[in-house]
C-alpha cells in the first residue's frame, strides 16, 4: 500500500518534471500565453523560456537623471486603475480584442520605434497637452464626439490602457492628466505603472519594430 | 488655569462659527472680477446670461462668455487635492487670447515668401508642421489598431490667410480684421510675439516682418537699430545704474495698448530679432511671450555686441 503511495506521488513528479522542461516558464500556473487580437491581427505573448536570461541594453540602468525621469505615484489620477502585467493581459484580451479599448504607449516616438508591448499603439504623451492644436483630432480617432465647438462627449470614447518606460517616466501620469483636462472621463483610462521596464523585467514578449 | 482654557476654546470656536456662517454677508454672493467691478452671481443670472450669450450676436459674445467665466470662476469653491491636502490654486482670469503655437515667426514669414514665389527663399518645416506631421502618424497608428478611419481635418493656417491676402491686393486693413476673426475663431494658430496686451493679433508686425525679410532676400541690409529716447516714446524711462565698476544706462518700457512683443522688440531693435532677449530680461514678469500685459514694466535689455 505505502509501495504503491510512493510510485504514485513519483509518477507524478516525474511527470510534472517533463512537463516543466517543456514549458518553464509560464505566465501563471493556469496560462502558459496571452492570445489576442488587434484589428484583425493575432498577437501572442509569452514569457522568456530562458531561465537564466537577464534584462540587457537600455532597460537594465537602475538609475535615470531625476528630474525628468522621477518615481511616479501608484495612482495616476483620481478614479484611474493602476494594473499590473495580468490585467494588461486581459485588457488585451478583452477590450482590446472586442475593439472597445486601446493600449497606449505614451513615450516618444523614437523610443517606441525601438520596441513595444504588443498590440499597443504610440501616441506620445506631449501631443496629448493642450499645446497640440490638432489634439481634438486625435481625441475623435479615440472616439470622441463634438458637440459644438467648444465640447465634446466621451460616452463612445475608448477604454485607454496607458504605459510608458518604467515607474521613472511622467509619459503615461502626464498623458492621463492631459485626457482628464480634456474632459475624458477617468473611468475609462488605465495606468500600467510598471511599463516597459516591468514588462521585460517579467521576460514577457515585446515587439522589436512596432510600426510594422 | 481650566477657566482660561475654556474662555479661549470658547473664543475660538465663535470666531470659527462668524467665518463659517459669516452672519454679515448677506445672502447674495458678491464677487469682483479682477477690475474690481462688483459682480453679481446668483444661479439665474448665470443661466440668463448663457442664454444671450448662446443667442447673441458672435461680435458680442466674447464680452459675455467672459463675464460668466469669470463670475464661474470666482464662485469656484477652492478644490483641495485629497492625496497632498495641497489646495489647487484658483484660475487665473484674463483676457481671452489667440491660440498659439510655437511656430518662429521668421519660419512663417520665410514661407509665405517661399510661397509667393520669391527667389532664393526656401521653405523650412515650422514646428506647426512638425506637430501636425506627428499628430498625422498617431492617426495613422490608432486607424491601424481601430479600423476606424481618422485623419486630420484640413484647417485654415496664418499663412495661407496671408498668402491669399497678399495675392488679392487686400489692404493692410483687412488683413488685420481677416486675420483676428480667425483668431478670435480659434481656427488659426499664431506665432506667440505677435499676441498684443489686448489679446488680439499684431498684424502689422506680421506685414512689417515680411517686408523686412523680402528686403533682406532681395539683398537689402537688415534694419538698423533705431536710436530710441523717452521723449518720443510713449512708457520709455532712462535709468542710470551704478554698478560695481562702471555706470550702465537701464532702460525700461511700460507695456501700452495694443503692444506685443514683436512690436516692442522693433521699437527698440530695428526687428522682432531681439524679442527673445527681452523676453529672457523680463522672466519674471513674463511666462510666455504672449502673455504680455497693460502696464508691465519690462527692462529692455543691452544687446551685447559681437
Amino acid at each position: 500500500m505505502g509501495h504503491t503511495a510512493v510510485a504514485a506521488i513519483t509518477a507524478v513528479l516525474l511527470a510534472w518534471s517533463t512537463a516543466a522542461v517543456a514549458q518553464d516558464v509560464r505566465i501563471t500556473t493556469f496560462k502558459g500565453s496571452s492570445t489576442f487580437t488587434l484589428n484583425g491581427e493575432t498577437f501572442t505573448v509569452i514569457r522568456n523560456p530562458d531561465t537564466s536570461a537577464v534584462i540587457t541594453g537600455d532597460f537594465a540602468r537602475t538609475s535615470r537623471a531625476c528630474p525628468p525621469d522621477c518615481l511616479q505615484p501608484m495612482v495616476a489620477a483620481t478614479g484611474v486603475a493602476t494594473l499590473g502585467e495580468l490585467e494588461v493581459l486581459a485588457f488585451l484580451e478583452t477590450a482590446v480584442t472586442e475593439g472597445r479599448g486601446l493600449l497606449i504607449d505614451a513615450r516618444a516616438s523614437d523610443d517606441y520605434a525601438t520596441g513595444a508591448i504588443p498590440g499597443s499603439v504610440n501616441i506620445p504623451a506631449i501631443t496629448l497637452s493642450a499645446e497640440n492644436r490638432f489634439r481634438k483630432d486625435i481625441l475623435r480617432a479615440l472616439g470622441a464626439v463634438d458637440i459644438n465647438d467648444e465640447t465634446m462627449t466621451f460616452d463612445g470614447a475608448m477604454d485607454l490602457t496607458f504605459y510608458g518606460g518604467g515607474a521613472w517616466s511622467s509619459d503615461a501620469p502626464d498623458a492621463i492628466s492631459y485626457l482628464i483636462e480634456a474632459g475624458y472621463p477617468p473611468s475609462k483610462l488605465r495606468f500600467y505603472r510598471g511599463g516597459l521596464q516591468a514588462w521585460l523585467s517579467v521576460g514577457l514578449s515585446i515587439l522589436l519594430s512596432p510600426n510594422g | 488655569m481650566i477657566r482660561i482654557v475654556v474662555a479661549l476654546t470658547a473664543f475660538a470656536v465663535f470666531v470659527c462659527a462668524l467665518i463659517v456662517f459669516r452672519p454679515f454677508g448677506g445672502d447674495d454672493t458678491q464677487v469682483a472680477d479682477r477690475l474690481g467691478t462688483p459682480v453679481e452671481v446668483t444661479p439665474e443670472v448665470a443661466n440668463v446670461a448663457e442664454d444671450i450669450a448662446t443667442e447673441a450676436t458672435r461680435a458680442a459674445t466674447p464680452d459675455i462668455t467672459s463675464v460668466v467665466d469669470a463670475a464661474l470662476a470666482a464662485t469656484t469653491p477652492l478644490i483641495t487635492d485629497p492625496d497632498t491636502g495641497l489646495i489647487d490654486a484658483p484660475r487665473r482670469v484674463d483676457v481671452a487670447r489667440p491660440n498659439t503655437d510655437d511656430t518662429h515667426l521668421n519660419d512663417m514669414t520665410n514661407n509665405v515668401l517661399a510661397e509667393l514665389g520669391f527667389a532664393g527663399v526656401e521653405p523650412v518645416t515650422t514646428n506647426s508642421q512638425v506637430l501636425r506631421e506627428s499628430t498625422s502618424e498617431i492617426l495613422a497608428g490608432i486607424e491601424a489598431a481601430t479600423g476606424q478611419r481618422s485623419v486630420l481635418q484640413e484647417r485654415d493656417t496664418l499663412e495661407a490667410i496671408v498668402v491669399a491676402a497678399l495675392r488679392s491686393g487686400t489692404s493692410d486693413e483687412d488683413i488685420d480684421t481677416m486675420v483676428n476673426e480667425a483668431a478670435a475663431a480659434g481656427t488659426v494658430a499664431v506665432p506667440e510675439i505677435l499676441v498684443t496686451s489686448d489679446g488680439r493679433v499684431d498684424t502689422h508686425v506680421l506685414l512689417d516682418n515680411i517686408i523686412v525679410q523680402a528686403q533682406i532676400a532681395a539683398g537689402g541690409p537688415a534694419p538698423a537699430i533705431p536710436d530710441v529716447s523717452p521723449d518720443e516714446v510713449d512708457g520709455m524711462e532712462v535709468r542710470i545704474v551704478q554698478q560695481a565698476t562702471d555706470t550702465v544706462q537701464a532702460r525700461f518700457y511700460t507695456v501700452q495698448r495694443g503692444d506685443s512683443l514683436g512690436a516692442i522688440s522693433i521699437k527698440f531693435f530695428g526687428s522682432i530679432e531681439h524679442f527673445e532677449a527681452i523676453f529672457e530680461a523680463n522672466r519674471g514678469l513674463l511666462s510666455s511671450p504672449d502673455r504680455i500685459r497693460v502696464g508691465q514694466r519690462l527692462v529692455i535689455p543691452q544687446l551685447d555686441e559681437a
